[in-house]
């Protein structure tokens, strides 16, 4: 399959397993890459498309619920789907928690994993593009000064100028230029454009921020 | 009368008639005597002679001769007379001359040859005989001088026998003997005869008196030494002695034998005791045969027999009897106090009888053999294995009588071997060996066999027991052993399905895993088939895979269904690394639940042991688990579990579980290997405890130790079973 426009990584340490699950996924159309560890799959080079893991829990060396932690606290935010031969309810939440679009056991059905992995490429993509506007809103938010940034997470919650000239003790057409210059360099149209982009950017963290600040 | 003395004088002594010596006829002129004209006969002459010769025999016995000579030259009046006399000491070989008067009284003690003489001549012819010139017959009488002319010669008798002659001789003619001198020489001849004999029998009869004497004395002395003999033979008091006369009343009794039958002598003497009385009635019969005896005989021979003492018991005696006289009434008696010999001969006895018994009421068959094979010993209890009695048996050759058939000639060689070496390779030492019953059954004996020379021959004692029922205790043992070993696997078999219970997990996901790849790959197959067009090369591949992983399957549910089946143990050649990689699959599950890092360090050149594969695992798996578990629980970074196989010692195999958990509890130590001993609240306390029954039963041991840093390491060992077995 040439040009894929999405992927599915299998990583089995059993080769049976590992070649049936990816012929499987090849039958149903997906473009597959196998890996026989958890270490092998975290030291390849991936192609940047949405894609899609399907782990073994019960890896040698590093496990799958270990490579899934791995991978979550290394940023890379790949939809993962668990094979085990053996479920248990600890393992079971392990792996929810930490994110796992599907937990199947061996042996599975063939809709439920292709199901899982429909799912967890749509995740992966749509994740992808939030991805991407995020990081092109946290360019922008990069853009502004420290007092630019103080006015606009006061803005956000709903103040008016001369409050929030009254908290940073400074003059209401202050504000007024600062808040016009935020709009501008965030490429807002509007205030409520504004406060959904504060919230994409986890305004809370924001705030944390200014706490800090002072 | 004295010996006479031997003729001193041995002339020319001729063993027979020389040639050319004048016939006897030509010298004898016997007849021409009595034709001659005889003088008348002088008898007053004569009476003196005799007179002469009477007062001769009175006055000295030894004149008698030489007085005989005298009165012969008186009468003839003659030139010599004398007598010849026959030797006696060389049983009358020759004649002698004791007394010889005249002309030849110089030639006393001369004498003549028996069978060739003159003397011999008359003795011969038993008449008077007169020779002349007899020198021309027998030379031996040349050198005799003067040499007679004329010599008359007459027979002379003792008793009716003549023992010589006496002889008168003329050297000249002055005169000629007549038939007078015949006469009166044959008178005075019967005279001296007469005289000679008398004076011979008192001879005889002092010689008769004396050699009684001496006899008498010499009977006196035997009688005083015997009597002094018996005397110090009674008062010794070595032998019990008493005298007694045949109306059965005791003379007389020494201490010996009053100390023998525990009387006094006052008892004995004063109460006028009998010997009979002494006598028990059953040896009364006996008596009466020796009195018999004794008086065919004299004596009794010494002959066994008891005597009542004082206080009823009885006394054993050799007793042995003589009459003093022989037809007599006394006699005396010899006893000899048998107690001590009879209490000895009694001990002996019952220590005979008890070895016997000994040896008859041995649980072993005690059977003795001579050198040449033949049974010699044979007591009850072989009596009782063998099936032969001890008559039968002793006699018979023992290499056919208990020994079966192919063994006989080993036993032959054996033999031979130890007569030839004085080695046997099956002497004085206990071996196990069949014998032959004599019904032909052959059993199992246990054998020991003593060589034992004596008098310089070899005898063998062997002692045989008949182990068939410890051999059929030993089977009941083995198999009683078998059913412990049954008990023992049934045991194992539950704690290894509990085991396996505590490893449901692991066993899903290694069942789990192949059935996954059967199904994707069925799903994946149909879905190839169905493309348009069918995929038939991805949808072959994917039924390859199916199969594949159907076989892996079915393999790993028979490896787990052994471990669930409840088997009798099978001995079989185990590849302990394989068990652990078995081992290793079924508690990865496990190890990966609890983030314990599971490591191997298996020595590939280790060789097969011989044993049971699915209790082997089990010990393993055991430790195993117990490893996992003492880590599982620990908050660690590196919890680590480590399986070791390696060849400990040429003859060893060692496999070692360790791992880095809590480690043993110092007060656990001791428990650790006991039944039903647990630290865990779901445990049953059996797994130890089994797995080193286990161990042990394949000739191993197990054991615990603690691990560096921390932790336990748990061994066991196996032996390597040797190259040809």
């Amino acid at each position: 399959m040439s040009d894929p426009k999405c992927i599915v990584f299998v990583v089995d340490d059993d080769p049976l397993v590992r070649d049936s699950v990816s012929d499987l996924l090849d039958s149903a159309g997906f473009a597959v890459q196998t890996f026989g560890s958890a270490k092998e799959f975290a030291q390849s080079k991936r192609p940047d498309l949405p894609a899609c893991l399907i782990l073994d829990v019960e890896l040698p060396g590093l496990s799958g619920l270990d490579l899934q932690a791995e991978l979550a606290s290394s940023g890379v935010e790949m939809p993962v789907i668990f094979l085990t031969g053996h479920a248990d309810i600890p393992m079971t939440v392990r792996a929810m928690k930490g994110g796992a679009v599907e937990f199947l056991t061996k042996p599975f059905r063939k809709q439920e994993l292709l199901d899982a992995v429909q799912e967890a490429l749509r995740r992966d993509s749509e994740g992808r593009l939030q991805r991407s506007e995020t990081s092109e809103l946290k360019k922008r938010l990069g853009t502004l000064t420290p007092r630019e940034y103080q006015v606009l997470a006061l803005v956000v919650t709903g103040l008016l100028n001369k409050q929030i000239a009254g908290e940073l003790g400074t003059t209401e057409l202050t504000i007024k230029v600062h808040r016009g210059r935020v709009m501008r360099k965030m490429c807002a149209g509007s205030l409520a454009d504004l406060v959904r982009m504060t919230e994409k950017l986890k305004i809370s963290s924001l705030t944390g921020r200014s706490t800090k600040v002072e | 009368m004295s010996e006479p003395s031997t003729p001193q004088d041995d002339v020319a002594v001729e063993a027979s008639i020389p040639e050319g010596a004048a016939p006897l006829e030509s010298i004898l002129c016997t007849e021409e005597l009595r034709r001659r004209p005889s003088r008348p006969p002088d008898y007053e002459k004569e009476s003196r002679a005799l007179v002469a010769l009477a007062t001769a025999l009175a006055d000295s016995k030894s004149n008698i001769l030489q007085t005989l000579a005298e009165t012969i030259r008186d009468v003839t009046d003659c030139d010599s007379s004398g007598l010849s006399l026959l030797t006696k000491g060389d049983g009358g070989k020759r004649f002698y001359w004791p007394a010889i008067v005249g002309m030849w009284q110089p030639h006393v003690g001369g004498g003549t040859p028996r069978n060739f003489g003159p003397c011999g001549d008359v003795l011969d012819r038993d008449c008077t005989l007169l020779f002349r010139h007899f020198e021309q017959r027998y030379p031996y009488l040349m050198p005799v001088t003067p040499s007679a002319e004329e010599c008359l010669l007459v027979p002379f008798y003792v008793r009716g026998k003549a023992v010589g002659t006496i002889w008168a001789i003329m050297h000249t003619d002055r005169r000629k003997f007549d038939a007078e001198d015949e006469r009166s020489m044959n008178a005075l001849g019967q005279f001296a005869s007469l005289a000679y004999q008398t004076l011979d029998s008192i001879d005889d009869l002092k010689i008769q008196i004396a050699a009684r004497e001496t006899a008498e004395a010499a009977l006196r002395e035997r009688a005083t030494g015997l009597e002094a003999k018996f005397r110090r033979l009674v008062d010794a008091n070595v032998m019990g002695v008493f005298t007694w006369n045949l109306d059965g009343k005791i003379v007389e009794v020494n201490e010996t034998f009053l100390d023998m039958v525990r009387l006094s002598r006052e008892d004995v003497t004063s109460a006028g005791m009998r010997w009979t009385d002494l006598t028990p009635a059953e040896w009364r019969a006996r008596d009466e045969l020796a009195v018999a005896d004794l008086k065919a005989t004299g004596t009794v021979q010494p002959y066994h027999k008891e005597y009542f003492r004082k206080d009823g018991t009885r006394v054993p005696v050799l007793v042995g009897a003589a009459l003093f006289e022989k037809g007599g009434n006394e006699g005396v008696a010899f006893t000899l106090d048998l107690s001590e010999q009879k209490n000895a001969e009694e001990a002996f006895r019952r220590f005979e009888q008890q070895a016997r018994s000994i040896v008859d009421s041995a649980l072993d068959a005690v059977v003795a053999m001579d050198a040449d094979g033949i049974i010699t010993g044979w007591n009850k209890q072989a009596e009782q294995i063998f099936g032969w009695t001890r008559s039968e048996a002793v006699g018979r050759r023992m290499s056919e009588t208990i020994i079966p058939l192919k063994f006989r000639a080993l036993h032959e060689r054996g033999l031979q071997h130890f007569f030839r070496t004085g080695e046997g390779p099956v002497l004085n030492k206990r071996i196990e060996i069949t014998a032959l019953r004599r019904d032909g059954a052959e059993f199992p004996v246990e054998l020991t066999i003593t060589p034992l020379e004596s008098g310089g021959s070899w005898t063998f004692s062997s002692f045989v027991r008949d182990i068939s029922e410890r051999k059929r205790a030993e089977q009941k043992l083995r198999e009683s052993e078998l059913n412990l070993h049954n008990t023992q696997a049934e045991l194992a078999h539950m704690a290894r399905v509990m085991t396996m219970g505590e490893l449901t997990a692991s066993i899903a996901h290694e069942v789990n895993q192949p059935l996954a790849a059967i199904i994707a790959s069925g799903d994946s197959c149909t879905a190839w088939l169905l493309n348009e067009p069918p995929n038939l090369d991805k949808a072959r591949a994917a039924a390859s895979r199916m199969i594949q992983a159907a076989t892996q399957a079915s393999e790993i549910v028979q490896r787990l269904r052994a471990l669930f089946k409840k088997t009798t143990s099978m001995t079989a050649a185990v590849d302990l690394n394989a068990v652990i990689d078995d081992t290793i699959s079924l508690v990865r599950h496990e190890t990966h639940k609890n983030n314990i890092l599971l490591r191997t360090e298996l020595d590939p050149g280790i060789p097969l042991v011989k044993g049971d594969r699915v209790q082997l695992q089990q010990v393993i798996l055991n430790l195993a688990m117990n490893g996992i578990e003492s880590v599982a629980g620990l908050d660690a970074e590196h919890k680590l579990l480590m399986i070791r196989s390696t060849l400990s010692s040429p003859g060893e195999l060692l496999v070692s579980v360790e791992d880095n958990g809590l480690g043993i509890d110092a007060e656990h130590e001791d428990r650790l290997f006991a039944p039903f001993f647990t630290t865990k609240p779901q445990g049953i306390g059996m797994g130890l405890p089994i797995c080193r029954s286990i161990v042990e039963a394949h000739g191993g041991r197990l054991w615990a130790a603690k691990n560096q840093p921390r932790g336990a390491v748990f061994h066991f060992i196996l032996p390597i079973p040797a190259r040809n077995e």
